[in-house]
């Protein structure tokens, strides 16, 4: 019987295995799908380029966007507003994350404060958070402080729904099995609560974080004269689409590498979670 | 010893799912309750762990009333229940917070070979089967020494193969340190091979129909001619109480 049960386990484990390999080969397949068409788009556009067909003044090449990338690599320049960049999103995110996950957890905890707080935030939620930008730099200033204050509040909402919401679709049965073992209070919000809501506080973490690089451009764009943002306002200015496209490819590659480290930190407190695939 | 002095309960709907439930039961003792759904026999096990308060009457453990989940008794749902980020070992710990290190060890230890799963003990509950979760949740509910057992129809998501093995093991659980054991099921051949009395019970609202005193030996045979004599009656009793619903 035990046997059995054995090597019933084992052959399941091993079809979630074949699946899990099928499902890889088929995204393969699918990415390399995917990435015909743009290809094909960026070597006509090349080749239009270099016969003379077009000037590419407004639409630089491929290979005129990367020379740009090169050249601001080369130079340091490009380190520079990437980390000038990456710490407004930092501060931002750090900012945003921690009252998030406070308010979210006192509301989704105690239905009084929920009652009394959540409606306000809701309301403050619909608000274009673009639109707090002229308050925030007369409240702030111009500097480092109204930006972060602009990509913390990005930050905030996303995180906010998240952690309320998980914490109120916590699956009753298993806090019951909590309180069977007498648990309550703060026990029970550390040995019950919280690791239930983890995944989701993951996800919330992760939407919080792109909605931070997202908003960095905004605050960038209220003027600065560094960062990633900078350099898209400066191409703009100066007419010089290159370094425009230079800079949207390392937006990209910083946000997908910094998803990917979020990720990665919270992977090993994971390994329990009985998902069909784990996300890539 | 066990004392239900005049349960009821009235949810907050309105619905009376439990009135003027009396029984005592002894240490040691294994009943079951039995009847259809909706009687208010899950209703019943959660007043007595605790987890609900009852609208009137009262549940006594050796003379203390009980109105919160205390530490001498313990409740088996009919799903595990398993804490899913926590291994099959620091699952059976769970109720172990303030025992640690060596200790600790031996006690999920022996309640995971108790139960049959010494070698799992460091998988994770997905990677379990439905019965092999379940004896999980027997054996973290056992590792506490709770003097009175609750189990709400523990084995009904089980297949028969499964389900007879486990109450087998469940007897053989039983009969080593003798606890109270107040089961639900709806399962006739179950209570019939399990316990020392059977209460049969009826809906709206879910109250006492009959008691079936089962005396015969343990392990029993149920073939023989004495438990389909004893069976016989049982279902006449619920036949009573299916055609009250
Ligand atoms: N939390 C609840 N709120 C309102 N009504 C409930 C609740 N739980 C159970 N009931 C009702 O009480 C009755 C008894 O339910 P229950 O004890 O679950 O019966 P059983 O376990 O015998 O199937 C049913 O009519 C059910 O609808
Ligand atoms: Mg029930």
């Amino acid at each position: 019987m035990a046997d059995l049960a054995e090597t019933g386990i084992k052959t399941e484990v091993k079809t979630s295995r074949s699946i899990a390999a099928s499902v890889f080969y088929g995204a393969t397949r699918q990415a390399t799908a995917a990435i015909i068409v743009p290809a094909l788009g960026l070597l006509f556009w090349e080749v239009s380029v270099a016969a003379g067909w077009f000037s590419g003044r407004l639409m630089p090449p491929p290979s005129r966007v990367l020379a740009t990338l090169w050249t601001l690599l080369k130079s340091g320049e490009l380190f520079n507003h990437i980390g000038i960049t990456t710490a407004r999103v930092f501060f931002g995110f750090v900012l945003g994350t921690v009252t998030a996950t406070i308010a979210g957890a006192v509301t989704g905890y105690f239905g009084l404060a929920r009652r009394l707080i959540d409606p306000s935030l809701q309301a403050l939620r619909s608000i274009p958070s673009i639109a707090w930008v002229p308050l925030f730099i007369l409240w702030f200033g111009i500097f480092e402080a109204s930006k972060v204050a602009l990509i913390a509040v990005g930050v905030f909402f996303p995180v906010y729904l998240g952690v309320s919401g998980a914490i109120l679709s916590v699956d009753r049965k298993i806090v019951e099995v909590g309180r069977i073992f007498r648990l309550s209070g703060f026990t029970l919000v550390r040995r019950v609560m919280m690791p239930a809501v983890f995944p989701a506080y993951v996800i919330a973490l992760r939407s919080g974080l792109g909605l931070g690089w997202m908003f960095v451009v905004a605050a960038e764009f209220m003027g600065a004269s560094e960062g990633l943002g900078y350099l898209l306002v400066d191409g703009q200015q100066l007419g010089k689409p290159d370094q425009i496209m230079a800079a949207i490819i390392t937006f990209a590659i910083i946000g997908k590498v910094t998803d990917s480290l979020l990720m990665a930190a919270a992977a090993p407190f994971l390994t329990w979670q009985d998902s069909y695939r784990r996300e890539g | 010893m066990l004392t239900l002095r005049n349960l009821g309960k009235t949810y907050a709907n309105d619905v009376r799912a439990l009135e003027g439930f009396s029984l005592t039961v002894a240490p040691g003792e294994i009943v079951a309750v039995i009847g259809g759904s909706g009687c208010g026999k899950s209703t019943l096990l959660r007043l007595i762990s605790g987890l609900d308060n009852a609208s009137r009457g009262s549940v006594e453990l050796n003379g203390d009333v009980v109105r919160q989940p205390h530490p001498l008794i313990n409740l088996i749902f009919q799903e595990p229940r398993l804490l899913p980020w926590l291994t099959v070992a620091n699952n059976v710990g769970f109720g172990l917070a303030e025992i640690e290190g060596e200790d600790r060890r031996q006690q999920i230890e022996l309640a995971l070979k108790k139960v049959g799963l010494a070698d799992l003990a460091q998988r994770w509950p997905k990677e379990l089967s439905g019965g092999q979760a379940q004896r999980v949740a027997i054996a973290r509910a056992l590792v506490t020494q709770p003097e009175v057992l609750l189990l709400d129809e523990p084995f009904s998501a089980l297949d028969a193969f499964t389900r007879a093995d486990l109450q087998d093991h469940l007897l053989g659980i039983w009969d080593e340190t003798r606890p109270t054991l107040l089961l639900v099921t709806h399962d006739i051949d179950e209570a019939l091979v399990l316990a020392d009395r059977v209460i049969v019970m009826r809906p709206w609202p879910g109250r006492i129909l009959d008691e079936i005193k089962v005396d015969l030996p343990r392990k029993r045979d149920r073939t023989s001619a004495a438990f389909e004599t004893v069976k016989r009656q049982l279902f006449k009793a619920l036949d009573t109480s299916l055609q009250l619903s």
